[in-house]
């Protein structure tokens, strides 16, 4: 472990109405692993950029090898050394693996772009990384978690001696996080100085030596990470010690309010059955492409169903779109809040108003401004949402606001069942445990509650029972005492195989 | 082992994205010859052809321009106006007795600037291009009719017969001086979209220019240029015009940054960006001009053109939408079959 390659001093950024980083340093050594931590809305994400040069500094002074750089640029920085991975995936899909990983970067022979030497160029580099990816293939034909390895691969591509990665596996398997760690640390011995954001604390244990922690834009510390604990880090991340990790609340269970009979809807739900009672949580697990999502999209309406009935309590309802849905007392927050959950150019109020104005308009189509700001007042209250003020746009709202707010907007109609999707992906952990109070809440009003997750702690911490889905099917179901992550893992890859298949027919 | 060859330089054509529609646009364009010299036997004698032809020319080049710009997923709806101010100044400097040559110079200068203040209007002051576009759209067609106080200028007389020759009434190697104009000019931007640099970028911005800024591409000038580039050709395609009626006319190019949109919409270039080939603008502005050309030829009526042409442009885009999102319908027949074979 060498000298230091990054050094941020006194660095202020601010937005308009925000002051992003206040007065943060940050040094990365040539060698290290530094895991840059933090709540959401702490910071992280704006001072890499600044780093990286896609964010100017208002103040400070920015240090790389030990020279002053003055106007970074995201260009200057890569020619200085930097690559970074951003945490939204930034790839044109349109385009080919070879032509991304050498955008902006085009070997031409006299003004002609020499396609083969890029392609051979790109095949090395996948094949050094040991990614198994074709590089003519088109960007936007791969799965997502490959389009990662491929940003991964670009970055790389530069030959960086600082690489800063901003949530890099939130997208991958197992096994590929396995290999970008193989990654890591060979470039770690290669002398580059590694900048790793991540939420998933379980992770850093692999590879981290250092963690810097940030809070509110603030610089709070820097720790080797042996000699820390995780609870240490996550008391200074929160600010405070987190007592209850998971709160759980008992309830009497009551009468049936909700069943899946039968249900098919394309390759991924198959024959889904389940039952949801009044006072209880219950919790879908499994694997990524399990077809959780696809069977809260189908009881919905979002996606249209092949066979299935569903009924709230007792009676059924005919479900064809969402309308119908909302109308029978279902409603879906789901997992891309910012995409499927939130218009996030219109207000918070109008965000809440939207799904309700059946309820807000008079007989004439117009809205009641009146009964508007009471209900947005309510909701904001109940679900204890901090904003400035109910006219600023959702977009400006943290992570785990947005998703109380995708929340809100269903608790103004009187729901009998509200299904989660990933509820708590991206947010902090103070955010989770305010995530999870709420469901309890709405456990106690004996409201039904379905939630996925493919968090297993949150999954095992929060749910009376929970359901196992695998390749479209639910294959198996436990009481919250009796599961536990193997048995859990052991049913969530219960794949069918193909020699039954075969007898069946 | 010949047949193997010849399906690998299939399989590379069909490898180009964008190739597959292009084709089963060609083939459209195919029936429709077939169709209409079915109907009229003179719709293939070589002079319709050679005119023909000439008349598809200045839908090629402006659908070029318009081409490129979608290509970044913006519009340019000022380039049937730039057609017109082009059209309108050329031929007033020439009756006001400037050298043809120089005043053609001259008008494609003026031309390229309105396409510098779209790109930096698009591009800097990051207006929605629709609503930049249409409002260089109104001050270039009030260019066009001020250069000669709001009247069609007269003839460009005997002087300029070079100037006319050279953009319509001439031929080489026995075609039309304008088709080989239009040959010139798809070859040179369609080298620059597939094999140079600039050509990678203009496909990046479109895809996604988010990424590209962070790749380090100046997107700013990228767009720029390729609002240049649609200026550019629409100055050329206003040259054409003054040359081919031998003056100015004030509405010339009206409508012509719609079927420049037609042009390329029909070849398969996407309007939201990142998509589309020149070789199908081509085909698109071929399509266009053989429906022009073919239903006159089968005496039907100006109005039921434009109905016909209308409707072709919808169900094109149209056909385009279906083939595309109906991919996840052949998904959800293979699980039925499936589930089916499970039953059994």
């Amino acid at each position: 472990m060498g000298e230091y390659i990054a050094e941020l001093n006194h660095i202020h950024k601010s937005f308009p109405g925000v002051k992003a980083l206040d007065d943060v340093s940050f040094d990365l050594k040539s060698g290290e692993v530094l895991a840059l931590l933090g709540e959401n809305g702490a910071g992280k994400s704006t001072l890499v950029k600044v780093l990286s040069g896609v964010y100017t500094k208002d103040e400070g002074e920015i240090k790389i090898f030990g020279q002053t750089v003055e106007d970074l640029t995201p260009k200057k920085a890569q020619e200085l050394g930097i690559a970074i991975i951003h945490q939204e995936l930034n790839m044109c899909a349109h385009l080919s693996v070879a032509e991304n990983i050498f955008l902006a970067r085009e070997k031409t022979h006299s003004g002609i772009l020499s396609n083969r030497e890029m392609n051979k160029d790109a095949a090395a580099l996948l094949a050094r990384l040991n990614i198994d990816i074709d590089p003519t293939t088109i960007v936007g034909d791969l799965a997502v978690s490959k389009q990662q390895m491929v940003e991964i691969a670009k970055a790389l591509s530069t030959n960086a001696k600082i690489l800063i990665m901003d949530e890099p596996t939130s997208a991958l398997t197992s096994n590929e996080i396995d290999d970008l760690f193989k990654i890591i640390r060979k470039l770690k011995s290669e002398g580059c100085g590694i900048v790793y954001i991540s939420h998933r604390l379980e992770e850093l244990q692999n590879i981290v030596d250092r963690v810097i922690i940030m809070r509110d834009g603030r610089y709070i510390t820097s720790m080797d990470f042996k000699d820390t604990t995780m609870s240490e880090i996550i008391s200074y991340m929160v600010g405070r010690e987190i007592k209850e990790k998971f709160p759980r609340v008992t309830c009497e269970r009551g009468k049936k309010i909700f069943e899946v009979k039968s249900l098919n809807a394309g390759r991924m739900v198959r024959n889904v059955n389940l039952e949801l009672y009044e006072g209880e949580i219950v919790g879908i697990a499994g694997l990524m492409g399990a077809g959780r999502t696809e069977t809260t999209r189908a009881i919905f309406g979002a996606d249209p169903k092949e066979s299935g009935q569903i009924f709230v309590d007792g009676r059924e309802a005919v479900i064809r779109r969402p309308i119908d849905a909302i109308r029978a007392g279902i409603v879906l927050a789901p997992e891309d809040r910012k995409k499927d959950g939130l218009c996030v150019k219109l207000s918070v109020e109008d965000n809440i108003a939207l799904p309700n104005l059946d309820l807000l308009c008079s007989k004439f189509g117009v809205v009641d401004r009146k009964k508007e700001k009471t209900m947005t007042d309510e909701a904001v209250k109940s679900l204890s949402i901090k904003l400035v003020s109910a006219d600023m746009d959702a977009a400006t709202l943290s992570g785990g606001n947005q998703q109380k707010l995708v929340v809100a907007k269903w608790l103004a109609r009187n729901s009998r069942v509200v299904m989660f999707d990933e509820p708590t992906r991206g947010i902090d952990v103070a955010a989770k445990v305010e995530i999870y109070s709420l469901m309890n809440e709405l456990k106690k009003q004996g409201i039904g509650v379905l939630f996925v997750s493919s968090e297993m702690p949150e999954i095992m911490g929060i749910s009376d029972r929970i359901l196992v889905m695998c390749d479209g099917k639910i294959t198996g179901e436990f009481a919250a005492g009796e599961a536990t992550q193997d048995l859990i893992l052991q049913y969530a890859t219960k794949f069918e195989s193909k020699y039954e298949q075969k007898e069946a027919i | 082992m010949e047949n193997r060859e010849k399906q690998n330089a299939w399989k590379k054509l069909m490898a180009i994205r964008g190739m597959g529609q292009v084709v089963t646009v060609t083939a459209g364009l195919i029936v429709l010859c077939i169709v209409f010299a079915v109907l009229n036997p003179s719709f293939y004698s070589g002079r319709n052809v050679g005119n023909l032809l000439r008349q598809v020319a200045p839908i090629l080049i402006i659908g070029i321009g318009q081409s490129y710009v979608l290509i970044t997923g913006n519009i340019d709806l000022s380039i049937g106006s730039v057609v017109g101010m082009s059209c309108m100044i050329s031929a007033t400097l020439m009756t006001k007795g400037m050298n043809p040559w120089a005043a053609m110079l001259l008008t494609l200068v003026l031309c390229v600037g309105v396409g510098v203040l779209n790109g930096l209007l698009v591009a800097q002051c990051k207006l929605p291009p629709f609503i930049a576009t249409l409002g260089t759209m109104t001050v270039a067609r009030g260019v066009a009719q001020i250069v000669n106080n709001n009247y069609n200028t007269d003839a460009i007389g005997e002087a300029a017969q070079g100037y006319r020759n050279l953009f319509y009434y001439g031929s080489t190697f026995g075609l039309y001086n304008t088709i080989w104009i239009a040959l010139v000019l798809f070859l040179g931007f369609n080298f620059l979209l597939s094999k140079t640099r600039t050509g990678r970028h203009i496909y990046a911005v479109g895809s996604n220019i988010e990424a590209s800024k962070l790749s380090g591409i100046n997107t700013d000038s990228t767009t720029i240029k390729v609002y240049i580039v649609s200026a550019f050709c629409a100055g050329v395609v206003g040259l054409i015009t003054s040359a081919t009626a031998g003056m100015g006319t004030m509405d010339a190019g009206n409508m012509y940054e719609m079927y420049a949109v037609a042009a390329s919409v029909i070849g398969g270039v996407s309007t939201l960006g990142g998509q589309g080939l020149l070789v199908g603008t081509v085909v698109g502005a071929a399509i266009w001009g053989v429906l022009q050309n073919g239903l006159q030829f089968a005496g039907a009526p100006v109005a039921m053109r434009n109905i016909v042409i209308g409707t072709i442009v919808v169900i094109s885009v149209l056909l385009d939408v279906v083939i595309r999102t109906g991919k996840p319908k052949k998904a959800k027949n293979n699980t039925k079959l499936v589930t089916a074979q499970k039953e059994s």
